[in-house]
This record gives C-alpha cells, structure tokens and sequence, in this order.
C-alpha cells in the first residue's frame, strides 16, 4: 500500500469532498459536456428496475419472498427475448436462402450455441428460487391467482419456434394452449405455429445435404449395398462356427442388428412412423444427418456437425428445463 | 398415447378452434373481469420489461445484433442486483431492530444471506453466455455505447457499500472518487449506503456480544490464551529433552514461528494498528468472537451462527470470482484498450481482485490460529447453559422487547 500513487493524494481527495457537494447543482452541465448515454439510461434501468410489485404488499400482507419470485421470473422472460432474438435471426438466414452460402453457418451454430448456453443458466436458476420454501410460498401464493405460466407468451413462442408441434402438446383443463391468450398475443402466437419452424427449416437443409444425390455420390445407395453385403458376411461368419450355446446367442443378437439395419432402410416404415408423431424428420432429411455423422470430419461437415450435437443439446436441456421446474 | 381421455375428444377440440377465437376476441373484457385477479404479463410488469431493449447501433442505423445479448445480460445482472439488495437490507434490518438478540431471527438471517451466495453462483455463471459474444462482434458496436460504464451502475455500488466494502481501500481511478459517477438521488443513496450501518459493522457488534466471551463469565480469551501458553511451553521442553540433530533446529525453529505467531494473535495493541491500516476489519472482541464460534461450532447454540461466518466468506469469495471473471472476459474484450468510463480498463479491474475488496478478510484469516482441539478450552454443558439456547428473559436482553413482537417478522 505504501508504493500507491494515489495515496499520497488522498487527502487531497477529501479536501475536495466539500465541493462535492457544490456538484449536485453541476447536475445537468456533467452529461450534456460529456455528450452520449449513461448506464441507467442505455438499459432503461428505471422501467426494470421498479417492474417490481408485490402482490401481498398491496393487498397489506407484504410476504418477503415474493420479491424474489417475482425477480426469478422477470429474469427468465428476459432470457426468454434473448432466446427468441437468437432463433428468429437464424431462421431467418436459412428462410431467406443465405443458409446456402456456408459461410453463414459459422454465425447459425455460434448462435444455436449461444441459445444452449442460456439455456444451461436457466436451468441454473432454479437453485435460486429453490431457497424458497414451500412454507414461505404458501404465505403469498393466495394472491398470485389466476396468474400462471401458461400465460407466458414468450414460453409458447419459443417452443413454436423451435418445432414442438401442437398436436403432441399435452392438452389441459380441455383447452387449447393458445385460449390462455387474447387479441395480439393471440395472433402471434398462431403466427408462430404457422410460420416455418427451426425444426422444418433444419429438415430442409438436411435434405440437400451434399452427398446424397442419387446421380452423384449416392450416399444411401451405397450404404444400403454396404451393410446389406457386410451383414451377409456376418451371417456366414456366425453360421459356419460350431454348435454352442454362445452361437445361439450371437445369432439372436445378429437378428435384431439386422432388423433394426434393415428398417433403416424401408421409407414406408418411415413415413408411418412420421404420420404417429415418432419421428419428425423427413426421410430425405434423415439421410442428411446420418451422412453428417458418418463424415462428420470432413471440412465440409465439421461445423454442420456442430450444429446437429448443439440442435440436441437445446433438447436435452429444454427436457432438464421442464424437470426442474416440475 | 391411445390411453389419452383427451384424445378421443381431439376432434371436438379442434373444430371448436375457428369458433372460440372469433368470439374470444370480443370477450376480451368480460373474461378476465369474470375471472378477477392478475394475469402472468400484468404481475410481472413485462409491458415495461422486455420493452426496455433499445439497440444503439440501431438508433445510428446500423444495427449490430451481438448488442441486444449485451443489454439482457447487463439488465439481468441489474435485476439480480435489486434481489441481493432486498435480502441485505432485510438482514441489516433484522440486526439493526434488536442487534439479533431474538436468536429465532438467525435461521431466517442465515436463510437469505444463503440465499444471497446462491444469486452471486448464478451471477458468476452468467459469464458464460456473454462469452459467447466475440472480441470481433463487440467491436462493431462498442462505439455506440460511450461514455456509458459500469462505474454507472448505481445498484453495484450500493452492494458493496452495505455489505461493507471501505471506501478508503478502493482503488481510484481517473483521480476521482467513485461516488463521482453519480448526481443528484443517486449520488445521495449512494452516500447514505456508506453511512448506515454495513453488513459488516451489524456483524461485528454482533460477534462482540457471542456468549462465552464475558470475562467475569466464561471468559473464553483468558482460558484460550492461558491454555496456548502452557501447550507451547509443554512443547518447547519436549523438544529440548531431544538429542541434538538437524531436525530437532528444525522443530525448535517451527515452534519458534508458532510462538511468534500466537503472541501476536493476543496482542490487542498490535491488532488496534493493523485496524487502522486496514488490514484487519472486525474489532478485536469481535475477533474474539468469531474464532469462539468456530471453536464450538458444534454446540447447539453455535451451529447455526457457524453457518452464518460460513456464508459471508461465501459471498466474499463470489465476490472475487466475480470480478474475476469481469476481468478475463473485459481483457478478451478489449485487450488493453482503455474502458468507456475512462479507467484504464483491464487494468483497474485487475487490481480490483485483492483483499482490500474481500470484506469479511478476517474471517478467512481465522485459519491462521487453528489449533489442536487439546488446547482449546474444556465446556462443561452442566456449568456452562449458554451453550444451548438463550434464555429470553435473562439479563442480556432487553426485556420490552422480547419473544412476543419477535414473532412479528415483517418488520422489514
């Protein structure tokens, strides 16, 4: 501390103090000879810091917890627009075709990414609520009604957005999800299951993955020929050891390996399985992401790669999402 | 799927669609009067909410999109912010009413200064997702936000004043005092915070009263020192009645260091002069108490003031993560470019990573002085009762003011 050079100065400072206090009439000269916008300003602190009203308070009956109820949700709808700004902005790029020049993928997965990342810290933050006891809930929850999560616009857009279909929505108080909404909230929200969704605009982009063209390279032909030859070989393999329980068994196993192959390559089983809501890729599509997979190091591949693994993460986190929260 | 009962009906559900939303539209009204109460969007004020994100590349006509994660992510950590102040403040109240003699307040005190450590985990985690802005990205629309800067967020500021940052250890910058930044009301809330009492002060006064610690009482600092005193001098003459070697220089030296050590632990005079360099924070009897606490953290009555002292290094050491991870982020940023506030940027941050920030510096500092349990001094429960609860009506409380307005908690 003594090798400060403010140090020595400090009393300097404090001399000052008192004209400090001449400042406060300095109010208004300060910004205006600095020119451009101050903190509080650029992010309109004095609408988001004072969003804040509690309930129990009102009614005369200030319950301390309800603050940070109310803090813990604002956060997540504040996440939830960043969620939101991030997928329009790469719908978008592959809605107005520049997904087809690759070099905008570097800016779609960085971005995808970005979603996961948000994701991860709002499945986080159900530690903080967490500090907060059933008790101590059930002290203001009276006065909450009938306010709920299902009136989150945002929630809803989201999950349109990213592809979840309304027909596998699970149905409560038998109504229709979007009744919980009236006039704009509405329209948009019906905008948002009409609109091409990431899951349909990612499925397009699969299908024209390159490879798969059936007069060029033909990926799936020649995957069909291969597996079809290698398991033949297996078979043979198997058949011409001797008799013992072992071979019984691996036989079994052969079969089943040979069922679950064999069925990758039935489209009709596919599109039957489509039509019940088990799978949501078209077939073409399908072959995309499998030929990612299998050359995924490829150059051309690595980042396109990335994407699928970070697709499946929003998933995965979205499932840990709704757990948590449950 | 096929046992769904709302399946069956699916088609009824769907038909009805067209219908409900032509005329839902004109019950707007009546529906939520029916219902009464506040909907989702109202209770949280989300009209003002997600409408405060202005983009200044925007505003100058080139719209840089890496600039709306900046502002969520500045206007999250600001409301985080009014959370941990709205916890600090309900304690400091707590303590400032009766100075935490209704020992019934520690649960709810250690509950939110828990509670606290739990956003500060999440605020430092929140790293992450700004890190996925590049220097490159940043770099497009920085321009547009100056002069606008940390060193304006009015709310931070009021977090280290009341948990008790010192304003005599920040370090300056710009050659101007922090407070500085600020003007009119701002500048005001600002002062008061460094005026009313601190989270630290609240817990000084707080430790200096730890049973145990009177002298015509238990007298836990005379039997401590006493009972050093002996177990070194014990150890001295053991070491002594060893032959000569490297090792016994070795050991004798050690104790040496130890003895040196220990002495100085009991030295008042030399703490009251660390104080006012400020080294150390807490008083000297309060000193006293926060290693009595440990010592006995396991007796009823100590447990949960343990897991108080626990916490606060907690928010300490969140603290310095914190403004760690500010520091590598900024320095990824902008390298070594100057702040928009002026300051030198990484630079001053850097230097913002040292104990004159960490408050509850003397709490750490108690591992200093551990000792082996033989030497710390002997409780028997039978003689010595204020191990287990406090007894409302005994002398030491102020007897208006006892258990029945205790119950009233919201007083906040």
């Amino acid at each position: 501390m003594s090798g400060c050079p403010y140090f020595a100065k400090r009393d300097i400072r404090h001399q000052q103090k008192d004209e400090e206090e001449r400042d406060d009439s300095q109010d208004g000269t300060n910004k205006a000879s600095k020119g451009g916008i101050i903190y509080g300003d650029y992010l309109q602190l004095d609408k988001v810091v004072t969003a804040q009203v509690l309930q129990s308070e009102l009614k005369g009956n200030k319950i301390h917890d309800e603050h940070l109820f109310i803090v813990t949700h604002q956060a997540y709808e504040l996440w939830f627009k960043q969620i939101l700004w991030e997928l329009d902005s790469v719908r978008e790029i592959f809605i107005s075709g520049h997904v087809r020049d690759e070099r905008n993928m570097l800016k779609v997965n960085t971005r995808i990414h970005r979603i996961v990342m948000i994701f991860r810290l709002l499945v986080d933050q159900f530690n903080v609520l967490e500090t907060m006891t059933a008790l101590d809930f059930f002290d203001f929850r009276e006065y909450l009604t009938p306010a709920s999560g299902f009136q989150s616009l945002q929630f809803r857009l989201l999950e349109n957005k990213i592809g979840v279909p309304d027909n596998l929505r699970v149905p409560y108080n038998r109504r229709h999800y979007r009744d919980n909404f009236r006039g704009q909230d509405s329209e948009l929200l019906f905008e948002s299951e009409q609109e091409p969704s990431l899951i349909q605009l990612v499925e397009q982009w699969l299908a024209r993955t390159p490879g798969l063209e059936e007069n060029g390279f033909n990926f799936w032909g020649k995957l069909e020929v291969n597996i079809t030859k290698a398991l033949k070989m297996e078979k043979e393999k198997l058949e011409r050891k001797p008799e013992s329980e072992d071979k019984d068994e691996h036989m079994a196993e052969f079969h089943k390996q040979r069922d679950v192959l064999t069925s990758l390559f039935d489209e009709k089983r596919h599109d039957h399985l489509v039509s019940k809501g088990e799978r949501r890729l078209s077939y073409k599509a399908l072959k995309g992401a499998l030929m990612i997979y299998f050359y995924r190091e490829e150059p051309r591949f690595q980042v396109p790669f990335q994407l699928l693994t970070s697709l499946m993460d929003i998933d995965t986190l979205m499932t840990k999402w709704r757990y948590n929260h449950v | 799927m096929s046992g769904c009962p709302f399946l069956a009906k699916k088609h009824q559900l769907f038909t009805s669609k067209h219908l409900t939303d032509e005329d839902d539209d004109a019950q707007k009204g009546i529906n939520r009067a029916s219902k009464g109460g506040i909907v989702y969007g109202d209770y949280l004020e989300l009209n003002k909410v997600l409408d405060a994100q202005v983009l200044q590349s925007e505003l100058k006509g080139n719209k840089i999109h890496d600039e709306h994660l900046f502002i969520i992510t500045h206007q999250a950590y600001e409301l985080w912010f009014k959370q941990i102040l709205w916890e600090l403040d309900s304690v400091r109240e707590l303590f400032i009413n009766d100075g935490m003699r209704d020992e019934r307040n520690m649960l709810k005190v250690v509950s939110r200064i828990h509670r606290i450590t739990m956003i500060f985990r999440l605020l430092v985690d929140q790293f992450a997702v700004l890190e996925t802005m590049t220097a490159m990205d940043f770099y497009d629309f920085r321009e547009y936000l100056t002069p606008a800067s940390g060193f304006q967020s009015l709310q931070f500021r009021l977090l280290e004043n009341k948990i008790g940052v010192v304003d005599s250890l920040r370090v300056p910058y710009n050659r101007r005092h922090y407070r500085d930044n600020f003007q009119g009301l701002d500048s005001k809330a600002i002062l008061k915070s460094e005026q009313e009492p601190t989270l630290l002060k609240l817990v000084e006064q707080w430790l200096e009263r730890t049973p145990g610690l009177e002298t015509d009482g238990f007298d836990f600092w005379g039997k401590f020192e006493a009972n050093v005193d002996q177990a070194l001098k014990c150890e001295k003459q053991k070491i002594e009645k060893m032959p000569e070697s490297e090792t016994k220089q070795e050991m004798l030296e050690d104790l040496s260091k130890q003895t040196e050590l220990f002495t100085s632990l009991f030295d008042s005079k030399r703490h009251e002069h660390l104080l006012s360099k400020g080294d150390r924070r807490l008083s000297f009897k309060a000193l006293q108490g926060a290693l009595m606490i440990n010592f006995y953290r396991e007796e009823p009555r100590f447990q949960v003031p343990f897991q108080l002292l626990t916490s606060l290094m907690e928010i300490d050491t969140l603290m310095t993560k914190w403004r760690y991870n500010h520091v590598c982020m900024v320095h990824r940023m902008i390298g070594s470019k100057a702040g928009t506030g002026g300051s030198s940027g990484y630079h001053y941050l850097r230097s913002t990573v040292s104990d004159r920030y960490k408050v509850f510096v003397d709490l750490f500092n108690l591992a200093t002085y551990l000792v082996p349990r033989s030497w710390i001094p002997k409780l028997n429960p039978n003689i010595h009762k204020f191990l287990y609860t406090a007894e409302c009506y005994d002398s030491s409380y102020s007897s208006s003011s006892s258990c029945s307005s205790c119950s009233s908690e919201d007083s906040e």
